[in-house]
């Protein structure tokens, strides 16, 4: 399937466009709720910068009033005022330093929390079409880059102009002509900054490009080492990694190049200024136009003056990347939210109250079917593969209250498809499908979700302890655990029910996994219950406790089941046979044998030893 | 020669003497840039070969471990002495061992000049030096921590975050919703504390150092300036030191950060020779390998006991005992927990095989060369593993290089090559993220592909057909069967249909051999094998059906 080929034109096209100041507006919205702290980062740095800009000044100061006249008159209280500046630049630096990085980690905490509720509330279709690589791609890196921005972007870009600002007014101030010698070098450094800046970028994002295949190779073979070993292939294994690994070391080798070029050759320049400040300051000296202190100055200044010039172009870049970034974003907390997150459809009041009447009443089965599907048509969303046709074609069944219903048929029949739609995650293209009555669209959610237990194909649970992974279906705990049969087996380990399950469960064995999967869909007492084949790698003992004990809890509330094994079939009150997409047969176990129909077929295969 | 510059200002004829110094500023400053240029590149790309040899070594030894070893260390354990380890020795190996060369000339060089300038001055200015070196020595473990911690609860966040959208639908049909936001909101939360406590660190640690040099810089200062009115020292001296010290000042704080990759680059060596110390698994032929003995049982299993280590769950299997002719289709049944997997993994020699216990043909496992028994067994296990590669790839994963003809064949009689032919790419295309995802069905046929293909002679299917439909199941069985003259094959399975169909039947129940016999001996009997087929098939109501 062409997972999520929407994302790839995407960025693309972001890469781009490059800056919008629409995004950059919104982006800095995010900085308003931090006011304070933005005031406290920028006081800090003018304050600091001030104080740095003060120290080869005071400088100057000890060489032409002391050094060169030889007093030693105010000597000690310039040098005190010289230490005063350092300590106020170094405790401004710590204060703008931790403020900024405060105000970058809150709105990135912000940021991400508000992605992750906004991904809650989007379609499951959605989750279909894009693989959860770049899902957790958009909140770590992105979210990443956005705090890069903060940090080490927008409040230092003001700092560095600030001091550039600074740096470059006071050596006007000083000497104009020696100031002109200064920036005499900025071009040519300029120009050769920016030209390997382009190539060392470039060639970082290559190595780490071929360091996550390095890891990616390494993680598959680690977690597959069974097979690796089961097939005697350790030798196709490291040979396969030798050829990635010796590709990662190329590009670490051409990025050692580059910067072995770049970090001298930015050296250079700094000593071929020092130099030329030299001779021109040395001449200017001897002619007595400048004094000594001024040149010292001079030297000192030179030296803050070309590290913001370096840095410049990293700035850029890291704008760049967080606008890309904040676009693929904001273009997850725009998306639109499932609808069962929107409004109720108006008319769904009345009908509400009428059910809960009937409810109330508990006539079995006197009122409307529990679940109906009344010509059903769907096919899943675009974005999962171009010609996905119709997945259900006019599906019509009713399950009356209390009733258990099987649904058979082959791979790709449509079976999962039935208890998707009933749970609404995704919408039906065509028809209806009523739940005690009413269309599921006019149920509120929190409603529809109380009414309905789901037990996955694959038995998921999340980490934490089997008590919690209970306790996330409802209240009913200890009559779930017992009847689903994990008090039995948790009963024997130290730990029982708050025995950590591990990451997706994986502590657990598939069969226990299944069974705590059962009961947290029983700890909620649900109305409907939902089963997909949840059985099937159950081994036959513990799946007939299981299903004994279901039948107990199952008598009285309508379930919907898709499985393949047979007791569960037999014991169903309405049997579905899907075909196609089609409900083909519909009947008890009798009446459908005797139909010698598709399920007859279906039977006699799966059942042919006897 | 700044000092010369500056002395010249002052000194008659001073002009062309500052040209002069200048002019040998620049050749120096351009011959350092030089020498800078090879010395960096020379050492860089010398490590970044032993980084790459290191890795290259370690995979090699790691992959060749016991499984057991797997079955103890999580996969992160491995993970991070691969990468973040190996990453770790470069560091110091490169970069460190830069900055160590590089400080140690700087210092020589610069002190020696320095002391000719003024070795009063020197002694004051070295003062601070060990402050310095401690503070960034100590800074550089506390970020260390600071950043581990980070970075381990920034593993925890994406872990929730990978939890929630692998468990989309449950939360969903749950309505957990809110309850996720808040887990995952207390997993941001603690990633930005540890964030915090790292950018404490490190702006306390720049405001520090800068202070720390500073005052370092003002007593020179006040030292020098008193010299200098005394007559003790030139102006351009003077200047020269201030210089020289700003050229030490990196290096002496560099130097604290040096020690810290020093310390971290070596704990990494040790993680990794703790591994590299690991014994692999025993690969080399014995000197005497066991011959075939002609009228032997393919398969002979003769009092097998295995327990796992380090696990007190007690012994998996218990004397276990049966033989299998060649040709042979056994089924093995057993309730989960009951050794199934246990006993497919010791036939592979997965885990050690206590010597006499299991022969192939005759011959004693124990002593065949490894290689040769994996060779002779194909396993598809219960847990469809495939690699992120082409179809291809897979499939013939058990061959040197993969034959597309031989793979088709194996596919066919996987019932999966109609499909691979519907996908973009066939043969060729590629599972996994990027390419196509397949299901759990489609996952299941393409290992007993990749098995068929890999031509053992006994093939083990543990439960690897339960997300295939029975109709399909029941097809694959007939193209295994309908080539049985080479293959012996056991399996095992919760459906009836299949076990009817094999030669014998072996129950097992808690690690032991409880039944063993055909189908209809097994049932006839009405044993342990009598109670899972009854209790499955619900024969009452089978024989209520008309």
């Amino acid at each position: 399937m062409s997972n999520g080929t929407e994302f790839y034109f995407y960025e693309d096209r972001v890469e781009a466009r490059g800056m919008d100041i629409r995004l950059l507006r919104r982006l800095l919205s995010y900085l308003v709720p931090h006011k304070g702290l933005i005031a406290l980062a920028l006081a800090g740095l003018l304050l600091g910068t001030a104080c740095q800009l003060a120290g080869p000044y005071i400088l100057k100061l000890v060489i032409d009033r002391n050094v060169t006249p030889r007093v030693l008159d105010g000597m000690a209280g310039r040098i005190l005022l010289y230490l005063a500046a350092l300590a106020g630049a170094m405790g401004f630096l710590y204060l703008q330093m931790f403020s900024v990085s405060l105000i970058g980690q809150r709105v990135i905490l912000h940021i991400r929390t508000e992605m992750f509720g906004r991904l809650q509330r989007l379609p499951v279709s959605f989750f279909d079409r894009t693989p959860t690589g770049r899902l957790m791609t958009r909140l770590t890196s992105d979210v990443e880059a956005l705090q890069e921005l903060i940090s080490s972007g927008l409040v230092s870009t003001v700092g560095d102009v600030a001091l550039l600002a600074g740096t470059a007014s006071v050596l006007l101030w000083m000497d104009a002509r020696l100031a002109l010698v200064v920036f005499a070098v900025l071009p040519a450094l300029v120009l050769f900054v920016e030209l390997l800046k382009r190539f060392i970028r470039e060639a970082n994002r290559e190595k780490r490009r071929k360091l996550a295949r390095i890891n990616a190779y390494l993680q598959e073979h680690v977690s597959g080492v069974a097979v690796v070993k089961a097939f005697v292939q350790e030798e196709k294994s490291v040979r396969g990694f030798d050829a990635r690994n010796e590709e990662y070391c190329a590009e670490s080798i051409r990025l050692t190049n580059f910067y072995s070029v770049y970090f001298p050759g930015v050296e250079l320049f700094a000593s071929v200024a020092v130099a030329l400040l030299l001779w021109q300051g040395g001449i200017r000296v001897i002619a007595g136009a400048v004094t000594f202190g001024t040149l010292v100055a001079f030297l000192e200044y030179a030296q803050k003056f070309y590290n913001p010039i370096k840095d410049m172009s990293d700035k850029y870049n890291i704008l760049q990347a967080a606008l890309a970034s904040s676009e693929r974003i904001f273009h997850i907390l725009d998306m639109e939210v499932s609808p069962e997150y929107g409004p109720v459809p108006s008319g769904g009041e009345e009908d509400a109250g009428a059910v809960d009447a009937w409810g109330a009443g508990g006539a079995r089965r006197a009122g409307p079917p529990a679940i109906e599907f009344r010509d059903v048509w769907f096919s899943y969303p675009k974005g999962g593969g171009e010609e996905r046709g119709m997945v259900l074609r006019g599906v019509s069944f009713a399950l009356l209250e209390g009733e258990t219903g099987a649904i058979v048929g082959a791979t790709g029949a449509g079976k999962t498809t039935i208890l998707n739609l009933l749970c609404r995650f995704y919408e039906i293209s065509r028809g209806e499908i009523r739940l005690f009555g009413r269309d599921v669209r006019e149920i509120p959610r929190g409603e529809l979700r109380g009414m309905i237990s789901l037990v996955l194909q694959d038995p998921f649970l999340f980490s934490g302890t089997i008590r919690e992974n209970v306790e996330a279906g409802g209240a009913a705990i200890d009559r779930a655990v017992e009847v689903a049969g994990v008090a039995r087996f948790s009963a024997a380990w130290d730990g029982g029910l708050i025995t950590q399950v591990g990451e997706r469960g994986g502590r657990l064995s598939v069969g226990q996994r299944q069974l705590v999967s059962f009961a947290r869909a029983l700890a909620r007492d649900p109305k409907i219950l939902i089963l997909d084949e949840a059985t099937s790698s159950v081994d036959p003992v513990t799946e007939h406790e299981l299903q004994s004990a279901l039948a107990k809890i199952l008598s009285g509330r309508t379930s919907l089941v898709v499985a393949h094994r047979l007791s569960t079939i037999l014991s169903a009150d309405r049997i579905i046979v899907m075909h196609r997409g089609k409900v083909r047969e519909t009947g008890t176990h009798q009446e459908l044998l005797a139909a010698r129909g598709i399920y007859h077929r279906l039977f006699t295969l799966q059942f042919a030893g006897r | 020669m700044t000092r010369e510059a500056i002395d010249g200002i002052s000194a008659p004829g001073g002009r062309a003497r500052v040209v002069r110094a200048v002019s040998w500023m620049v050749l120096f400053a351009a011959l350092h840039g030089g020498f800078r240029y090879f010395g960096r590149r020379g050492m860089l790309v010398n490590a970044s070969r032993v980084e790459m040899r290191l890795r290259r070594d370690l995979l090699f030894h790691v992959i060749r471990l016991p499984l057991a070893f797997f079955g103890r260390t999580p996969t992160g354990d491995v993970m991070s002495r691969l990468t973040n380890d190996v990453s770790a020795v470069w560091l110091f190996l490169g970069p460190g061992l830069l900055i160590l060369a590089g400080t140690a000339i700087s210092y020589v060089l610069a002190l020696f000049f320095m002391a000719r300038i003024s070795v009063m001055l020197t002694l004051v200015s070295l003062a601070l030096a060990p402050v310095v070196v401690i503070t960034s020595r100590e800074y550089g473990r506390a970020f260390h921590r600071y950043h581990r911690k980070a970075q381990e609860s920034l593993a925890a966040m994406n872990a929730a975050l990978q939890e929630n959208i692998a468990g989309i639908r449950l939360v969903k049909a749950y309505g957990l919703e809110g309850q996720e936001e808040k887990r995952f909101h207390r997993a941001c939360r603690e990633y930005y504390r540890q964030n915090v406590s790292v950018s404490k660190t490190s702006a306390a640690f720049h405001g520090a150092i800068g202070l720390l040099a500073g005052i370092g810089v003002a007593l020179v200062l006040l030292l020098g300036a008193w010299l200098v009115i005394r007559g003790r020292l030139t102006l351009g001296g003077f200047v020269a030191f201030n210089a020289y010290l700003a050229m030490l000042s990196f290096p002496t704080m560099a130097l604290g950060w040096v020690i810290n990759l020093f310390q971290r680059g070596g704990s990494a060596m040790g993680r990794i020779n703790e591994f590299l110390g690991i014994p692999a698994e025993p690969r080399e032929p014995s000197l005497f390998p066991p011959r075939k003995v002609p009228d032997a049982p393919f398969l002979e299993v003769s009092d097998l006991s295995f327990a796992y280590e380090g696990q007190d769950r007690g012994e998996a299997l218990r004397g276990i005992t049966f033989s299998l002719r060649k040709g042979e289709i056994a089924g093995l049944v057993g309730q989960t927990g009951s050794g199934k997997t246990t006993l497919f993994s010791l036939l592979l020699r997965l885990y050690p095989v206590p010597p006499g216990t299991v022969f192939l043909e005759g011959r004693d496992v124990s002593a065949i060369p490894l290689d040769e028994v994996r060779r002779a067994v194909s396993l598809v296990s219960q847990d469809p593993f495939l690699f992120s590669d082409t179809i291809l790839a897979n499939i013939g994963f058990g061959r040197d290089v993969p034959d597309e003809e031989d793979a088709r064949r194996a596919a066919s009689m996987a019932r999966f090559l109609a499909e691979i032919e519907e996908m973009p790419g066939g043969m060729h295309a590629v599972i996994g993220e990027r390419g196509i995802s397949l299901s759990g069905g489609q996952k299941q046929r393409a290992t007993i592909a990749r098995a068929l293909c890999a031509g053992g002679e006994l093939l083990l299917l543990d439960d690897a057909l339960s997300a295939v439909d029975s109709e399909t199941e029941q097809e694959i069985f007939r193209e295994i069967l309908s080539v049985r003259g080479g293959r012996t094959v056991l399996f095992s399975t919760h459906r009836m249909a299949s076990l009817s169909r094999c030669d014998r039947i072996l129950v097992l129940e808690g690690g032991r051999i409880v039944e063993e016999g055909t189908h209809d001996l097994l049932l006839s009997r009405a044993g342990a094998y009598f109670d899972l087929y009854s209790r499955q098939l619900l024969v009452r109501e089978l024989e209520a059906a008309p």
